[in-house]
């Protein structure tokens, strides 16, 4: 996850979209929320992915809440126990929910950007463990038995991993697997 | 680029045990052999039943055909490994072992156990320095930090395993963390 102009992962974060409170009105771009009015209205609330409200925030067009997604509530479950949250469940099939707070933290004023650098940061710190638990447990356990019956709690939390922690899933797994069969394997029975 | 995710993260461990296998042990050879010039530098002569210095590779190939023995090195023992087991599960630090004894002790087990005394022992301290070993890197985990990180004692084989999602995380947490120095662009 870095956010280079490369970065595919970081334009898949900026097509997140917010909503934003109009402050002026805007002559003839009513098509772009995809209503019929011609203008858009001062006070109307439109969703806009990130990387097209950049421009309009910092030009004081508009303003925008803070999305669902690192809202209050979240913040509180957040707070109480990071494991249990489905982060995948708030931003979508394939989402960055990590990417999509880094990119929200940098519109936001310093203050509110730092609180949320800090809800990122110690929710990321709280699920790793869990998350290489889970990865070494996979790698130990190999093709079979990968199953597992459904709706305890650690599968509940491999589905709420989002792709920035399927990733880190991913690299733990393999790794912990390659290491696992070459501690295991004995290189000498083909000499 | 070309190479496959898994490969581009971190070398193997079949790497590893290859770059170990140029790492000299003693043997004691059964054949009488000149000093011989190989890529990586001149060994020999051996005159049974004189030791001599070799890399570990020439040791495993003359063990292989029967043409040597090899000592172990002198930490590849029990009372050693038991020592150290101990220190492990009883220190919050890792224990001071060589760099790359794991591929290099995996390797004699390999081909040389009947050189060992108790090899059975061996291993199954070995495997419990590893499992303590990896309890110790999970604590690590919980600390990570975004800019730094400090592994002393941990050996190649452990750190090649924890590199790739160490590393990962390490990323994650770069761009999660408040920059003090706001973006000269905005």
């Amino acid at each position: 996850m870095d956010f280079d102009y490369f970065s595919v992962d970081a334009i898949l974060a900026e097509n997140q979209k917010i909503q934003c409170t109009f402050k002026q009105e805007i002559l003839g771009m009513g098509h772009l929320g995809g209503g019929s009015e011609r203008n858009i209205a001062i006070q109307s609330k439109v969703q806009m992915p990130i990387w097209m409200a950049y421009t309009i925030i910092y030009s004081d067009w508009a303003e925008f809440n803070i999305p669902v997604p690192f809202g209050s509530r979240v913040r509180n479950a957040l707070k109480a126990e990071p494991c249990s949250v489905r982060l995948s469940n708030l931003v979508g099939a394939g989402g960055l929910w990590y990417g999509f707070g880094k990119t929200i933290m940098d519109i936001l004023s310093e203050e509110q950007a730092k609180e949320m650098s800090e809800t990122l940061t110690k929710t990321f710190k709280g699920r790793l463990v869990e998350v290489v638990d889970q990865a070494q447990h996979f790698a130990a356990l190999g093709q079979a038995g990968a199953g597992g019956s459904a709706g305890n709690s650690p599968q509940a939390f491999r589905e709420g991993l989002d792709t920035t922690e399927r990733e880190l899933f991913s690299l733990a797994q393999q790794s912990a697997k390659r290491t696992k069969n070459w501690y295991e394997e004995s290189g000498r029975a083909n000499h | 680029m070309a190479l496959p995710q898994s490969l581009r993260v971190s070398v193997t461990p079949p790497e590893l045990e290859l770059v170990a296998s140029q790492q000299l042990v003693e043997i004691v050879p059964l054949i009488a052999m000149e000093k011989t010039a190989f890529i990586s530098g001149a060994y020999g002569p051996l005159r049974p039943p004189n030791k001599a210095k070799v890399p570990l590779w020439m040791a495993v190939n003359l063990k292989l055909k029967k043409k040597c023995h090899i000592v172990a090195p002198e930490w590849l023992n029990v009372e050693f490994l038991q020592e150290r087991v101990n220190l492990e599960t009883t220190q919050p630090t890792f224990s001071h072992l060589p760099l790359r004894f794991a591929e290099i002790a995996k390797v004699i087990l390999d081909v040389a156990s009947n050189d060992l005394d108790n090899p059975d022992k061996i291993r199954s301290l070995l495997k419990d320095l590893r499992e303590a070993r990896q309890a110790k890197s999970r604590d690590g985990l919980k600390e990570l930090d975004h800019s730094e990180l400090s592994l002393p004692n941990l050996c190649s084989m452990e750190i090649n395993e924890i590199r790739p999602y160490f590393v990962q995380a390490m990323n994650v947490l770069t761009q999660l963390v408040r920059n003090p120095v706001p973006d000269p662009l905005r």
